[in-house]
């Protein structure tokens, strides 16, 4: 960490809020950006966050000069580029913990993952309950139940719509890989043959405690910054780290 | 090559289907008219116009797509779309043995599988002339009816759910739970147990199930009458639901219908009685009608069943008889060429299986027949006139699943 990149020194005149305290120092930037240390929060995996780079990139303007930044690092745009990539990882700990799924049972599954969202077994203490009936307003695309071709477009209309960043479970063997009706003329067999997946929960159906322990992985998943695909392909692609 | 919309190398390969939208899921109008009921449909007249609610919608229990004719809040034509949870059961069944079969029969009625196993394994029995031991018999009546109260209780909170109501569904769940974990104790799976075969049940009641069950019935019908005092004290829901959706006695019988929505157009016919199966002769419960036919008595039907199903839970508990839960029978079945039909009372209506059989270790054909299909089609005739809320309260009172629909 470069000594121009400290913050500003408060004046010496011992009034800690005269006027003189918000004059910018000649010497420093504008656009110098503000560096605060993080005691709040750091990542399970230290190899996260663009394989543990080294902290002197606080700017994403710097961070896409220097050339290391994927896809995955340029999320932002615009005004929200002056604000410190420290901002992400904040934001990303708010994203894990306020997962809103999408309410879009398709089949079976569909009733197991409204049982998890009952009393019993109650997902919103992890906060990811309220299940949202438009894709517009939803984080997760929880896919439970069988995917047949008629609903295939349907369902990946409802992926497009869905505002990044956003996440998609596969709940329940059909979805994982076509489970017990591999062999049927009219189903798909995985939905990861249309749309990218973060998380597989098998199970035929999964009981709501298997939901549950996937999507605390997929929060694992959203705070280690895995979730994201650069590339929203079409078809089986694997990410690097997952 | 650019793929062109319907030249497509192969249809069933889903990637292709997402090159272009507009082919697979165009919204309204979809497609140049096939038929003269289509032809109708799709020619709007003065003022209308159309409404689409589905694959995706919370109202319609599941994928089902319906397109509304409106004129103003007011429907004037229906067109349910169907189709988007088929997953060619009956050809899987027809390609798989006769014990691989019961597994495929879960999921059409995935609230209550039991429901879809029973017709299969009685069409089996007929045809390979087994007799089934009366305590496997009366397991079978014990795990049904628990399903059934489990499906009525689920019918009743997803009605308020969808008339707006969040308070009511969060209740059903939580006896539902309960009921499902109990079967899980037996069956060891939460849903789609794979339970019955042919000649009998998988496997005795054992000590977690009958405390299970002991504990839930000491206050079940205190519960049941409790979630039902939440909506049949509710204005809103009483005044939504009465006079919607009426049906008169000889129109249901005339569109098929059965179960809960025909008793409810004051038709006593439930065939636990009219062709008796399994112990049911044995065993002391009433049918309950009612006479109005609206969206109300079909709810409130529902809750009365629920309190006959707990006295044939209670009888069969007395009465369980000792002995095997199987009937013995080679591994490798191969019935004599002949066919067979057999149809049970679910919480629906009449499930029946046709079952034909070559001689062989699979069924040469096999029919699925499926009351939520019959009481779907009746939205055409209902829902005209009525308005947009009146639908979705005429859909959660009829209370289809779309697995056994699409099949």
């Amino acid at each position: 960490m470069s000594e121009d990149r400290e913050l500003a020194p408060a004046s010496t005149d011992g009034a800690p809020n005269a006027s003189s305290a918000l004059v910018i120092p000649g010497s420093t930037s504008v656009m110098a950006p503000i560096v605060v240390p993080n005691t709040l929060w750091s990542a399970a995996d230290p190899a996260a966050y663009a394989d543990g780079r080294a902290s002197e990139y606080t700017h994403l303007a710097e961070v896409e000069a220097s050339g290391i930044a994927s896809r995955d690092d340029a999320r932002w745009s615009g005004v929200l580029e002056i604000i410190p990539t420290k901002a992400d990882y904040v934001l990303d700990l708010l994203r894990a913990n306020s997962l809103w799924p999408l309410l879009s049972g398709l089949a079976c599954c569909a009733f197991e993952m409204m049982s998890s969202a009952t009393s019993k077994n109650d997902i919103d203490r992890w906060g990811m309950f309220p299940f949202r009936a438009s894709p517009r307003q939803a984080d997760v695309l929880i896919v439970a139940g069988t995917l047949t071709t008629k609903m295939a477009g349907p369902l990946v209309r409802l992926w497009e719509q869905m505002p990044e960043p956003k996440w998609c479970v596969a709940m329940g063997d059909c979805t994982c890989s076509g489970g017990r009706y591999k062999r049927s003329y009219s189903t798909v067999e995985g939905i990861d043959r249309v749309m990218p997946v973060d998380v597989y929960v098998p199970g035929c159906p999964p009981r709501p405690e298997g939901l549950i322990y996937g999507m605390m992985k997929l929060q694992q998943l959203v705070k280690d910054r895995r979730g994201h695909w650069p590339e929203r392909a079409v078809g089986p692609t694997v990410p690097a780290g997952v | 090559m650019a793929t062109t919309p319907h030249q497509h190398a192969s249809a069933d390969d889903p990637r292709v289907l997402l090159d272009d939208h507009m082919g697979l899921y165009e919204p309204i109008p979809p497609y140049p008219p096939r038929t003269e009921r289509e032809q109708e449909f799709y020619t709007l007249g003065d003022g209308e116009m159309f409404l689409n609610a589905g694959p995706h919608h919370l109202a319609t229990h599941g994928v089902l797509r319906v397109v509304m004719k409106l004129d103003g809040e007011r429907i004037v034509d229906v067109d349910p779309v169907l189709g988007y949870l088929h997953r060619g059961v009956e050809k899987l069944c027809e390609n798989a043995d006769f014990h691989q079969t019961i597994a495929y029969m879960d999921p059409l009625e995935y609230v209550a599988s039991l429901f879809c196993e029973w017709p299969a394994v009685m069409a089996y029995e007929k045809l390979l002339d087994v007799e089934v031991p009366r305590r496997a018999e009366y397991i079978r009546v014990l795990t049904g009816e628990l399903n059934r109260v489990s499906s009525h209780l689920l019918a009743m909170g997803f009605h308020a759910l969808d008339l707006g109501g969040i308070t009511p569904i969060l209740y059903s769940f939580i006896e539902r739970d309960e009921i499902v974990e109990m079967l899980a104790a037996i069956t060891g799976q939460r849903m789609l147990f794979n339970y019955f075969r042919i000649g009998g049940v998988n496997g005795d009641l054992n000590h977690d199930f009958m405390s299970r069950l002991g504990d839930w019935m000491s206050r079940a019908g205190q519960q049941v009458a409790a979630n039902a005092a939440l909506l049949n004290e509710n204005e809103i829901f009483v005044q939504r639901n009465r006079g919607v959706g009426t049906m008169d006695r000889v129109t249901a019988i005339k569109h098929c219908w059965t179960g809960p929505n025909l008793r409810a157009s004051g038709v006593p016919f439930d065939l636990r009685r009219a062709h008796p199966y399994s112990v049911y002769p044995e065993l002391d419960f009433d049918i309950p009608t009612r006479a109005e036919g609206d969206s109300l008595a079909r709810y409130l039907l529902r809750i009365d069943e629920v309190k006959q199903s707990l006295r044939i839970i209670d009888q069969c508990l007395h009465q369980m008889p000792d002995g095997p839960v199987m009937a013995k029978l080679p591994r490798l079945l191969r019935p004599r060429p002949g066919r067979a039909f057999a149809a049970i009372e679910g919480p629906r209506g009449e499930y029946g299986i046709y079952a034909v059989s070559d001689g062989t270790d699979q069924p040469f054909r096999f029919r699925i027949h499926d009351p939520s299909f019959l009481h779907l089609q009746s939205f055409t005739t209902l829902a005209p006139g009525g308005l947009i809320a009146d639908w979705m309260t005429l859909n959660a009172s009829l209370d289809p699943i779309m697995g056994g629909i699409d099949k």
